[in-house]
């Protein structure tokens, strides 16, 4: 679903993300763990078409993302760590743009909008302004959005922050049922508690290179993933 | 604590003088340098020097025939409309929009104290604007008079008084506005409409005022037993400047007290406005049947949502919106008057009216530059367009196609005004039409491609991409160099060739640019705008 090989990406003379290479399969959940600065956001964003990188390559459902990348931009969607979304457009406005964007037809949308607006109790506020939106408002109506096209990978930074008790166990469940019909998830966590248990599969990253990856039991084995991950910090 | 808060404040307003936005990082000390020497520049040589030269008019008629006390009136008055409305709406930014409102309620620091700190930005932002007009107005006063203490006492009063004035109207103003904007619905089109006719009121008045100064002056006395017997206050007021220590202490006291009055009244409704969210009436979602948009359909009402969405944005770059219809109705009107006028003024250029108006149109065109602010706009979103499943390609047209329909309308109908007043042969009325409509097309492209070149994407308020980023500097002052090339160039040596083929060969040099421009927008500049 999505393969990231050998991707290096320099700020300059730092490098970001050195030689990383990652396999997401169809049906997992793939978790990203690393420190403040690690490489985690620059790697994500390179993945969805948004950084240009140096070397490597990153397909997604075979599609290489430089050279077709509205083609792979079709099949995923993506959440940033930060949803600065469109503050001049309600809520509704920004999900028929989406809408607009993925040519879903009208009925579709508004049975996706009204199943998931419900889900997340956001449909009273879907007339309200973006700018009226609370953090975890506009982190909900990015998921809405995300949700929409029914995408095939989905790339989230950071998903969980600002959102409410109930609405990420809504979204560990909305995860899991997407995999379960055969898509795949990628994301980026630094709640660890949250990554051990929802993760198929998770990947560590310390100062841009890989220094784990594999499934949850190959990791961290019969330790939990937070000492693994501070013992790795440590080293 | 009072002395952190000013500091952090004069720091925040004088940043761009010591902080590069663009890059990110401190600026070198010559650039700093060069920065403070350019303010002053402007407000002492420029500002400065526009009323220094008025008082020089005005000082020594209206001293000689006694009315010395007139001349600060107006002098004053100049100073406190200037001070007042000038920072109207710095105030209420200042006083009630930072967005450092909530941090620093939230310390340990009374609410009086920090309304403190703010009067003090909003007192020393006026007395800039009061000084340019007052400091020479009592310093010519004092050379062609002659010096004495009670005058340099008085007039040092004056100008104090005057900042307080102006600061308790600045308070009052901005009160209102906030007040007011807490209960508006349609704020943007709202403020655009009266920023509208604050500019209309304000050239108004500044097209009239040399003829009612000369009226003044002329009529100084009668005008002065007038105001004497009817407002004795403002007769007061003006002796200060020629040394009345009586008028001196009685305004004195009273500014100060008016000050502290405002002072009292802020502090305790400061935390109210500050923390208030404006209107709440919650706006209820009532599902609605979706009507489905095309990819650029879509593109392009999220651009005009955008564009209509902030008043700082219509007024900045989308004034020609209303322009370039009243130069047609203008055009329309006293067109011919017009160009008989200048057919006869400027001799030997056949069909130079015919140049000027479409000039004129281009004029008018220049002041809409929705596209070179655009991509910066996208600010802290552009990872929407840019993750989004859309060629890069389709975006920019988007983008442009904002400015090409709300210029390239009017302008159909100015343009077609001007070529049916414009007295010249059928193919130079041809020309006027369609050179405008080249032009539309040939600012739209050039504001895309400096808005690709120089994005300015980390900005904090929007006024920062739309008014002082360097792709709006370009476009629009290379916007009015192009047309002053084209009229100026017609009047030296293209009037040798007629209008009608100097108008072609500019339309097709335009055109030629815009497609060369377009080309590089559709290749490079969608790599550069995907790469941002």
């Amino acid at each position: 679903m999505l393969k990231i090989e050998h991707l290096t990406k320099n700020y300059g003379e730092k490098k970001a993300v050195d030689d990383l290479s990652l396999h997401i399969l169809p049906g997992e959940i793939f978790g990203f763990i690393g420190h403040n600065g690690a490489g985690k956001s620059t790697t994500i964003k390179s993945a969805v078409g948004i950084l240009k990188f140096d070397e490597g390559t990153i397909t997604i459902c075979g599609k290489n993302i430089k050279d077709d990348p509205v083609a792979c931009k079709k099949d995923l969607a993506y959440i940033p760590d930060n949803p600065d979304l469109y503050e001049f457009m309600s809520g509704i406005k920004y999900l028929n743009f989406i809408a607009d964007i993925f040519a879903i037809p009208a009925d579709v949308r508004q049975e996706k909008i009204r199943k998931y607006a419900d889900l997340f109790e956001l449909t009273q506020d879907l007339g309200q302004p973006v700018s009226a939106y609370s953090h975890g408002m506009k982190q909900k109506l990015a998921v809405i959005s995300a949700w929409l096209h029914d995408p095939k990978l989905i790339v989230m930074d950071e998903p969980f922050v600002g959102l409410d008790p109930k609405a990420s166990h809504l979204l560990k469940e909305m995860m899991r049922e997407h995999c379960n019909k055969g898509g795949a998830i990628f994301f980026s966590t630094h709640v660890l508690e949250v990554a051990e248990k929802l993760c198929d599969k998770v990947a560590i990253i310390k100062q841009g290179k890989l220094v784990k990856e594999g499934t949850m039991e190959e990791v961290k084995g019969d330790d939990s993933l937070e000492e693994v991950f501070l013992e790795l910090e440590a080293e | 604590m009072l002395r952190i808060l000013v500091k952090k404040q004069l720091a925040e307003v004088f940043k761009s003088y010591f902080y590069d936005a663009k890059k990110n990082r401190m600026r070198s000390k010559l650039a700093i340098a060069g920065w403070i020497v350019f303010f002053i520049l402007i407000m002492v040589c420029l500002l400065g020097g526009m009323f220094t030269a008025l008082s020089l008019n005005m000082c020594w008629g209206l001293s000689q025939a006694g009315l010395g006390w007139m001349y600060f009136l107006l002098m004053g008055g100049i100073a406190i409309i200037l001070g007042a409305f000038g920072s109207v709406f710095n105030t209420y930014a200042g006083l009630y929009l930072p967005k450092d409102n909530d941090l620093l309620l939230s310390l340990p620091i009374p609410v009086r104290t920090i309304i403190t700190a703010r009067l003090t930005n909003v007192w020393l932002m006026g007395t800039l604007y009061v000084s340019v007009v007052l400091l020479p107005a009592i310093i010519v006063y004092w050379i062609m008079t002659g010096i004495t203490a009670p005058k340099v006492i008085c007039g040092i009063i004056l100008y104090l008084v005057v900042t307080l004035i102006v600061l308790f109207l600045s308070c009052l103003l901005g009160w209102a506005v906030a007040k007011i904007s807490l209960r508006l619905k349609n704020r943007s089109f709202i403020t655009v409409l009266v920023s509208l006719m604050l500019f209309g009121g304000y050239y108004f008045f500044y097209f009239k005022a040399n003829d009612l100064i000369r009226d003044i002056i002329l009529n100084a006395e009668a005008y002065g037993e007038k105001l004497k017997g009817a407002a004795y206050g403002l007769y007061m007021f003006g002796r200060i400047g020629e040394g009345d220590f009586a008028a001196a202490a009685i305004f004195a006291a009273v500014t100060a007290a008016l000050c502290l009055i405002v002072w009292r009244i802020l502090s305790r409704s400061f935390l109210n406005i500050a923390t208030s969210t404006g209107k709440t009436e919650h706006v209820r979602y009532v599902e609605k049947t979706v009507r489905e948009k095309s990819v650029f359909g879509a593109l392009l009402s999220k651009e005009f949502g955008r564009f209509t969405s902030s008043a700082n944005y219509m007024l900045n770059c989308g004034l020609g919106v209303l322009l370039i219809p009243a130069v047609g109705v203008l055009l329309l009107i006293k067109g011919r008057v017009i160009c008989e006028a200048v057919e006869k003024a400027i001799l030997g250029r056949p069909d130079c009216a015919a140049v000027l108006v479409c000039v004129a149109l281009c004029m008018a065109a220049s002041m809409n530059d929705m596209t070179a602010p655009t991509v910066s706009l996208e600010g802290k979103s552009l990872w929407i367009p840019q993750s989004l499943p859309v060629e890069p390609g389709t975006i920019l047209h988007a983008k442009m196609a904002v400015q090409l329909i709300l210029t390239g309308i009017p302008m159909l109908l100015a343009a077609a005004c001007g070529a049916f007043i414009v007295p010249a042969s059928a193919v130079a009325k041809v020309m006027v039409f369609v050179m405008p409509l080249v032009y539309v097309l040939f600012s739209a492209v050039c504001g895309m491609f400096a808005g690709v070149r120089m994005p300015l994407l980390n900005w904090t308020n929007e006024i920062a991409p739309i008014k002082l980023s360097g792709a709006v500097a370009i476009i629009i002052y290379g916007g009015w160099g192009v047309i002053v090339i084209m009229a100026g160039l017609y009047l030296l040596i293209g009037y040798r060739i007629g209008a009608a083929p100097y108008m072609a060969c500019w339309s097709i040099l335009l055109t030629a640019i815009a497609l060369a421009l377009l080309r590089w927008l559709d290749t490079r500049g969608t790599e550069a705008f995907s790469s941002l």
